[in-house]
């Protein structure tokens, strides 16, 4: 079953064309890698994707239902989440508070359950918190939950975006360069932590410039250029693709 | 001082009851023929007690404004104005100049609210999806014209002679003299602000201000994690102008009228000064600012007895230049405020 189908997406910023009629999907299930040399276009078409900002053209299929204009909430609600490319954990909040806002159907941000200080906002708090602690755990933030956000460390930043992410259920990521600027040790960290929630049925597209990583982890590679998918299929077959090897090369 | 900001945040009780419990008394009070008169010479501080329970209310919401969600209001003095005009055009009656339609004044209560309330749409719905920086000109300039045309319009606004004969419904409840009325005043004004207090708190200490903070801290994030951010921001902004609102319209049925000079830019810098000073985000911290600040001016009036060839305008112009000074001590020494949270704010100290 596709999940995200990605048709014909256009975008450009004055007279620059960022992304010019790109298309490809996604099963569901599968670790799609999205690859290409600077200025290929990536972190737009993600963008467009997530809504973040508006394509010129073309459509974006989620779960079987036309996503083009549905705003990033939306989207969130609908099981897509995306993180960004320079970690983005909200700094002036500690970790818990960093896990507890992305709580979906929460009552108490309700103006009216927040004043009245009903029980439904209560016992949806209680169940956050405690899917918070899971994730914690797992992502080994468990000590953190009182510290500011902004006092942790890198690694730390990029394994709280990932569990906070995580807190909306999503059906599907989209990591935007999960291993830039991250040590070795900390990538393979990430990488069993994504490994480990494809076992479970989450679809991930992950944007990345480093090959290495991503070859080993995803089922398939989409590479851009130009705005352009290049070449689609497995990393044996990429890795063998001349047009591929020029667009890297700048032959 | 952190250990005093919890201790103080901790406080045991709930603003919420002990403002209904305070609204209740106060009311008693009122349809009671009981009656404190304010002791000889103390009247210039219930004086003062009546606006600052006034500016609390503005207060309370301009810091779930800007405290929790970051949203730079420089303007709470424009809906404190309309609340005030609304009010006065509604209920005054023959005022010498002006219009005034003599409706009961819990009519004119009510639309002073709705009027400012309209505003706050108006201005919400216009500026807050640009950037933040547009949302304070924007709103310091409404200020501005709000001012302007309280003096410009004069046929229905009495110009700068205001518009008198204003029903009094606290002052109307007692004829005891020896100010009394002011004393009943700053107990009913005071529970509704306690009571308001009490309100905002609970918004901004539950889930509903968890997401106000996140749209401080990052907007884009807080919409990509499942937040409708714009309405979030549009709502406080409202609940902001009906509170300053209803401050107005409270305003001109204490002082039986309205004149342009309660609703200057003053206003606005007594607040924004005091929630700085107190610390933007902190619900008791701000109102805390707000007492420092307002003692502050009413202290130095007295000095101005003392100090020889000064005069009464250069004093003014004087205090002014010190609560200047005093801000920028504040920002520069403690930028975020005497019981403000740093990490929260996001500031270094």
């Amino acid at each position: 079953m596709t999940l995200l189908d990605v048709d014909g997406l256009e975008r450009s910023f004055g007279n620059l064309v960022a992304v010019d009629g790109t298309t490809f999907d996604v099963e569901a299930g599968e670790i799609v890698g999205l690859i290409g040399p600077n200025g290929a276009g990536k972190t737009t078409t993600f963008n467009c994707i997530s809504g973040v900002i508006d394509s010129d053209a073309g459509t974006v299929t989620f779960d079987g239902e036309d996503v083009t204009t549905v705003p990033p909430h939306g989207l969130a609600r609908r099981g897509l989440v995306r993180t960004f490319q320079q970690t983005r954990e909200l700094p002036t909040m500690t970790v818990e508070e960093n896990m507890l806002l992305p709580a979906p159907d929460h009552p108490g941000e309700r103006a009216w359950h927040a004043v009245g200080q009903t029980g439904a906002s209560r016992e949806r708090e209680q169940a956050a918190r405690e899917r918070a602690m899971e994730l914690l755990e797992t992502f080994d933030l468990e000590t953190m939950v009182e510290e500011f956000a902004g006092n942790l460390s890198g690694g730390q930043r990029k394994l709280l975006e990932l569990a906070r992410a995580l807190m909306l259920d999503p059906k599907m990521l989209l990591l935007d360069e999960p291993f830039a600027g991250v040590n070795p040790s900390l990538t393979n960290e990430i990488v069993d932590h994504i490994e480990a929630l494809n076992d479970d049925g989450l679809t991930l597209l992950i944007i990345e410039h480093e090959l290495e990583t991503l070859t080993e982890l995803v089922d398939r590679l989409v590479v851009l250029a130009d705005g352009q998918v290049l070449a689609t299929g497995t990393p044996a077959e990429i890795m063998d693709n001349e047009e591929v090897i020029d667009a890297y090369l700048g032959g | 001082m952190t250990d005093l900001t919890s201790r103080i945040e901790d406080l045991p009780g709930d603003a919420v009851h002990a403002g209904l419990i305070a609204v209740g008394a106060a009311l008693l009070f009122l349809a009671s023929p009981l009656f404190v008169q304010a002791p000889s010479g103390s009247l210039v501080f219930f004086e003062v007690g009546v606006l600052f329970v006034l500016y609390a209310m503005v207060l309370v919401g301009l810091n779930l404004q800007f405290g929790h969600a970051g949203l730079v209001n420089f303007g709470p003095v424009a809906f404190f104005a309309v609340g005030g005009y609304t009010a006065a055009v509604l209920t005054a009656e023959d005022p010498f100049q002006g219009v005034g339609l003599g409706l009961p004044w819990p009519v004119g209560l009510a639309a002073g609210v709705l009027a400012a309330m309209a505003l706050g749409v108006l201005l919400g719905v216009s500026t807050l999806r640009l950037r933040d920086d547009f949302l304070a000109i924007v709103t310091l300039a409404v200020a501005e014209i709000v001012h302007g045309s309280i003096i410009t319009f004069r046929d229905i606004t009495g110009g700068t002679n205001g518009l008198q004969n204003v029903p009094q419904p606290v002052a109307g409840t007692t004829d005891a003299g020896g100010n009394a009325e002011l004393v009943s005043t700053v107990l009913v004004f005071g529970a509704f602000a306690l009571l308001f207090y009490g309100l905002f708190r609970r918004l901004s200490a539950s889930p509903y201000g968890r997401v106000l903070r996140a749209i401080r801290a990052d907007e884009q994030v807080t919409e990509t994690l499942g937040k409708r951010v714009f309405r979030y921001k549009l709502v406080v902004f409202v609940y902001g102008a009906a509170v300053a609102g209803l401050a107005g319209a409270l305003l001109v049925f204490y002082n039986g009228a309205a004149s342009d000079t309660f609703f200057t830019i003053d206003m606005t810098v007594i607040v924004w000064v005091g929630m700085l000073i107190g610390g933007a985000g902190s619900d008791r911290g701000v109102l805390g600012g707000l007492a420092v600040i307002m003692s502050f001016q009413l202290l130095t009036r007295f000095f101005n007895d003392s100090i020889p060839f000064v005069t009464q305008d250069q004093f003014a112009s004087i205090r002014l230049m010190l609560i200047g000074l005093l801000l920028m001590i504040i920002i520069k020494y403690r930028p975020e405020g005497i019981w403000g949270n740093a990490d929260r704010l996001g500031v270094d100290s």
